[in-house]
């Protein structure tokens, strides 16, 4: 099953890990309806070698989640509580894998998401009808179709809203009175129409901070969750790890076999890091472009290089197609960013080829890519 | 390996014992006192410079209150630490949470001795290599240092793998915290083993140029001098040297040479101190983060020790406390923040210890708890208010205070009293601000000639917000003064160095005054130093007199002069409303006018860029010399007249002069008229100076142009006749001569001038409209609208 999907849900993807720790995890204390206790959630995010205490077999954990600890634990912690959890960041800050660790460690299920846009209706957060069941049976349960925060009330799960704040506000505010009384009334039932929430229910939102002040979060709405800022990863070499393990595991995926270049990842890393901060390493100030530089983007500047090598070149990642992959993602909507990446170029990459050589002087030599 | 160790432990047997400590760590004072109270030593050593032992009974003192410092100076003058002669000071801090402190306590208690046992400062100094320890360059420099202990490679690799975010989380979770759940020889064990590592991952080349070896050698010779005459020692020391001691303590110990040294060259001073300043978050690197938190802590330990009570909860209580100070501030703050808020944030500090295998929340767990539940919205420099005010509070804005009088500089003794008598706040780190009506009482204008002289000791003490400036000469008609003032260590410290100038801050002002005179010997520099004691009320001696008198006399720069008898111009006419007559200041006012009319005639060719200042001395003589000295202003026209006599005259001091001369003798209009004449006459360049001459002449006397018809003819003349390049050149300077006059007076000149050139005037001349005052009213009005909405905007966002 996992082969025959482009991007499997978590709890398929870790099926394994997740197994392997609710079978360690029978002495731990859990909050009702999880299904793995605070410990092993943070094992499952953040790493570490789980131990079965009956047979004591071990198993390593890798850690999927990089550059703050202390807030995953919080986030853990505040799902165990009954406040909701947002999370807030740039863009390609990880929030929604965040989102969807969490919940498929503690509800073994990661979909049960309202994916929030511009034309997202009540309906598709709470519930909405088989008109023609309704039609023929009148409102009862069978032709009710619950939607994610029904479903997550119903059965003791998490709803995730992803991108909530590019819903307009007022359907924002209809989780208000569900997370305050954890009772959701569907008045076409009449008595019938209540469903109270079981323990195990939450909500678990991520926002964008760059949509600020498009919808903005009525302060009724804020107060019943917690918020978690996540940023971006500031460590270099972290975001070189980062960058070979998800691209690893795209190419693995896509059945890419592909010889990964770690010199190749660094030389990424060092990039969109001096391009986010807006300072090389060696302190000269260089301009910052508008497009976003997370390292989601980096990741997918060097999956598309390795499918380029893989499908059109010998297998080895070549600089020069590398550089394109940066243009293409750097210069996306303002035409201004082209000259901030070729002036980046023409400082940093300079001064970094003469200093170093080697890998920085071939991609010091591709700055003539950019057009 | 520990087992070798465990004799170190055991009560019965052992003359010594080592007890390795961390500086201000509640648990160690904790474990100290318990081992105290079970060992019963006979002495206690600790570590800390030896020429502050006199001190230990003021510091142990009922009235003392902590936190308060040692502070330790030593003047170089004999270049035993390098050749640049310099002056070094630092400071030993003790917080209630100290172990050194908690010793010297125990010891007074049980009547026992306790000394200090480490090298004298300067020996410190002498045995540290330059740019090290104590030796680096940095702005306050702090005895008890822990940086080996919380800066070694070991404690990296440690804070890793147990998957915490730097030294101090770790050190809570696994010493202050564990720690009071261990009995003492296990503690002991933790605390060394740690030590021990830590020790083992620093090099010995590093540890020489610290001076860390020789200050071990001579601890190690005064235990073991103690030895022969006590049986059973305790020794309290930084955790660090114990695994050095311990070597060193089964071998024959040489003494380290020691320097004699006078109590001016060195010496020590016990002072009050603050909690900020022991914050490691604020540079100290020696200290814990959050001295306040831990403070309370410790205090409480002992009181529950004291009534036999559990401590078990001691932080979890501690913690809701910190939670619940942090949510009554940010309300002040305009943060709303609910008890759901509290009870969330508390509940995410507690849940957190637990995941974090922890059996009570710290206060890492605190700001976790902080940031999840207080912090509404992305985390911003501005959303993240709470979190400051954690820190803030955690830190602790408490001043120590030193209670027995035998060792407190008498300078800080008067300091206090008059802090007393002002009803200043001095035990508060927090900054107050305190208004004072000038020339109300005499009360206020003595609590104003005290900021003047914390200030003037440059104490860092107090800043002055609002009020004249009499040095700058702004703001002179505000009869208000508002200072900011906030005690801070470097206040008692610069009031201990200045203990040898005198025993009460007016002696100490006078004493630093007189010295910078004989520093300074500038007759504008002294001047000013005179201003400096008008405002602190500080009357100078006969002695002092001479001395000026001297400065004048040998002091020939003009300006320097011209400066003086300003300053001593605006003293005699203050005099009055300030109380304050100082006899010299119309002495030094009368010589410096005599000085400068006879330099006068020799500032006829004075430098262009100095001209400006020559014609303004020159208006303060003519105005000195018809409200002051008119017996003497026969003297300063014939100056003028010897100026106006000279070959070369610089344009504009020509021109200031002749209507200086036409302002005390109409008769010299005739001159200055010719004077204008000659430069019409002249060359191109000499034209050009023409507008300089106008613009010193209307800078003293403006009304020339308005009475006398013929100038203004010139003046039409001089600017008809220039080129367009030499007008652009003369622009700026004819700009600046037309500034003395009114708008009125300029629309009545531009009449006059039309009038010459046969327009009407009035309708003909160009006018710039002015702005309507309901535009400007209306304008303002919208700015504080906006800034309304702003405000408003702003306080929604924090609320939400």
């Amino acid at each position: 099953m996992k082969q025959n999907l482009i991007k499997p849900p978590v709890e398929i993807r870790y099926l394994e890990q997740l197994a392997f720790l609710k079978a360690c995890d029978a002495e731990n204390k859990k909050p009702e309806n999880w299904k793995l206790s605070p410990r092993a959630v943070r094992m499952f995010i953040l790493g570490g070698t789980a131990v079965r205490p009956d047979t004591k077999e071990k198993m390593q954990i890798q850690k999927k989640f990089f550059g703050n600890d202390a807030l995953v634990e919080r986030c853990i912690i505040t799902l165990a509580g009954n406040r909701g959890l947002m999370l807030v960041g740039e863009p390609g800050t990880a929030k929604t894998m965040l989102s969807e660790l969490l919940s498929a460690a503690i509800c073994g299920r990661s979909t049960n998401t309202v994916q929030g846009t511009a034309g997202t209706t009540e309906d598709m957060i709470k519930y909405s009808w088989n008109y023609a069941l309704l039609l023929s049976k009148g409102p009862c349960r069978d032709a009710l179709v619950p939607a994610p925060l029904l479903i997550g009330m119903e059965e003791g799960i998490f709803a995730r809203f992803e991108e909530i704040t590019r819903t307009p506000a007022e359907i924002q505010d209809s989780l208000i009175s569900v997370m305050s009384d954890q009772i959701l009334n569907i008045p076409e039932l009449g008595d019938d129409g209540f469903v109270f929430a079981k323990p195990g229910f939450n909500i678990i939102g991520t926002a964008n901070t760059r949509d600020k002040g498009v919808n903005e979060m009525s302060g009724a709405l804020k107060r019943r969750f917690n918020f978690e800022t996540v940023s971006p990863v500031r460590d270099v070499r972290l975001e070189k790890e980062i960058i070979l393990k998800e691209a690893c595991d795209l190419a693995k995926n896509g059945a890419i076999d592909c010889e990964i270049d770690t010199d190749v990842a660094e030389l990424l890393a060092v990039t969109y890091h001096e391009l986010r901060e807006g300072i090389t390493s060696e302190g000269t100030m260089i301009e910052k472009p508008a497009a976003v530089m997370s390292t989601a983007e980096a990741v997918a500047v060097y999956f598309q290089t390795i499918c380029q090598a893989w499908y059109y070149g010998n297998g080895r990642v070549e600089l020069p197609v590398l550089t394109e992959n940066l243009l293409g993602a750097v210069c996306k909507e303002n035409r201004d960013d082209l000259e901030k990446l070729k002036s980046y170029f023409h400082t940093a990459v300079k001064a970094k080829s003469t200093k170093f050589g080697g890998i920085w002087q071939e991609y010091y030599k591709t700055a003539s890519f950019l057009k | 390996m520990l087992d070798n160790h465990l004799n170190f432990i055991n009560l019965e047997k052992n003359p010594v014992i080592l007890f390795p400590v961390r500086h201000h760590s509640p648990v160690c004072s904790y474990h100290l006192r318990r081992l105290i109270r079970d060992y019963q030593p006979e002495i206690i050593l600790i570590e800390g410079p030896e020429n502050a032992n006199a001190l230990i009974p003021t510091l142990t003192d009922e009235k003392t209150q902590l936190p308060a410092a040692i502070y330790y100076f030593y003047k170089d003058k004999k270049k035993y630490v390098s050749e640049d002669a310099e002056d070094y000071h630092c400071y030993y801090p003790f917080l209630y949470a100290s172990p050194e402190y908690q010793a010297m306590q125990q010891a007074k208690k049980l009547q026992i001795p306790a000394k200090f046992i480490d090298l004298p400062y300067s020996e410190i100094l002498i045995h540290t290599r330059a740019a090290k320890g104590l030796r680096t360059e940095q702005d306050q420099h702090n005895y008890a240092d822990d940086s080996y202990l919380v800066r070694s490679r070991f404690y990296e690799r440690l804070c890793e793998k147990t998957n915490l975010r730097n030294f101090e989380e770790f050190w809570e979770k696994y010493f202050e915290i564990a720690g009071l759940r261990l009995s003492t020889p296990e503690f002991w064990h933790q605390m060394y083993t740690y030590c021990s590592l830590t020790r083992q991952s620093t090099p010995e080349e590093e540890l020489k140029a610290d001076g860390c070896l020789a200050r071990e050698q001579h601890m190690a010779y005064r235990i073991q001098e103690t030895m022969q005459d006590y049986r059973k020692i305790l020794v309290v020391t930084g955790g660090f040297h114990t695994p050095g001691l311990e070597k060193l303590l089964n071998l024959k110990i040489k003494p380290v040479k020691l320097h004699k040294f006078s109590e001016d060259i060195q010496n020590c001073y016990p002072i009050a101190y603050s909690y900020e300043a022991a914050d490691a978050l604020r540079g100290y690197a020696s200290g814990m983060m959050h001295p306040g938190f831990y403070d309370g802590i410790s205090c409480d330990l002992e009181k529950l020790e004291n009534q036999d009570s559990d401590n078990l909860t001691i932080y979890r209580s501690h913690a809701l406390e910190l939670i619940a100070k942090t949510a009554k501030e940010s309300t002040k703050k305009d943060i709303m923040l609910s008890i759901a808020d509290m009870t969330s944030a508390f509940s995410l500090t507690e849940n957190l210890a637990s995941l974090r295998n922890s059996p009570e929340p710290g206060i890492f767990e605190v700001y976790d708890g902080v940031t999840g539940a207080f912090i509404k919205g992305e985390k911003t420099l501005a959303s993240s208010l709470p979190l400051d005010l954690l820190e803030k509070i955690a830190t602790g804005s408490g001043i120590g205070h030193i209670g027995g009088t035998s060792h407190v500089p008498p300078l800080i003794t008067d300091f206090e009293n008059q802090c007393r008598k002002f009803r200043i706040k001095a035990s508060t780190a927090v900054p107050q601000e305190c208004e004072i009506s000038l020339f109300t009482s005499e009360k206020d204008l003595e609590k104003s000639r005290f900021f003047h002289r914390m200030q003037f000791l440059q104490t860092e003490f107090c800043k002055r917000l609002k009020g004249a400036d009499l040095h700058r000469n702004k703001d002179r008609n505000r009869v208000r003064e508002l200072w900011r003032y906030c005690r801070n260590p470097q206040t008692d410290a610069v009031l201990v160095d200045h203990t040898t100038d005198g025993a009460t801050l007016e002696t100490a002002c006078h004493c630093v005054a007189v010295r910078q005179i004989r520093i300074n010997r500038r007759c504008d520099v002294v001047a000013g130093i005179c201003v400096d004691c008008f405002l602190m009320g500080i009357a100078l001696s006969e002695q002092d007199y001479q001395l000026i008198e001297e400065i004048l006399t040998n002091d020939g720069d003009f300006f320097s002069l011209g400066q003086g008898l300003y300053y001593f111009d605006m003293l005699c006419q203050l005099r009055d409303l300030y109380h304050f007559t100082d006899p010299g200041n119309f002495k030094y006012l009368e010589q410096c006018y005599s000085k400068l009319i006879a330099l006068l005639p020799s500032m006829s060719a004075v430098q262009p860029e100095q001209a400006e200042d020559c014609v303004k001395i020159c208006k303060l003589l003519y105005s000195i010399s018809e409200r002051i000295l008119s017996s003497r202003q026969e003297e300063f026209k014939s100056a003028l007249i010897t100026l106006t006599q000279r070959q070369q005259k610089e344009a504009a001091v020509y021109g200031a002069v002749m209507g200086l001369l036409y302002a005390m003798d109409g008769s010299y209009l005739e001159q200055a008229e010719s004077a204008m004449q000659g430069y019409l006459n002249g060359s191109a360049g000499l034209r050009k100076q023409g507008a300089l001459y106008l613009r010193g002449l209307f800078e003293t006397a403006r009304d020339i142009a308005l009475t006398d018809r013929k100038f203004l003819c010139m003046a039409d003349e001089l600017l008809s006749g220039m080129d367009y390049p030499d007008f652009m050149e003369i622009l700026p300077s004819l700009r600046l001569a037309f500034r003395y006059f009114t708008p009125f007076e300029i629309q009545q000149i531009a009449g006059e001038i039309a009038k010459l050139h046969e327009m009407q005037s009035g309708e003909d001349l160009l006018e710039v409209q002015g702005i309507d005052e309901e535009l400007v009213l209306f304008g303002s009005e919208l700015d504080t609208e906006i800034c309304r909405i702003l405000r408003k905007n702003n306080r929604d966002n924090r609320s939400n």
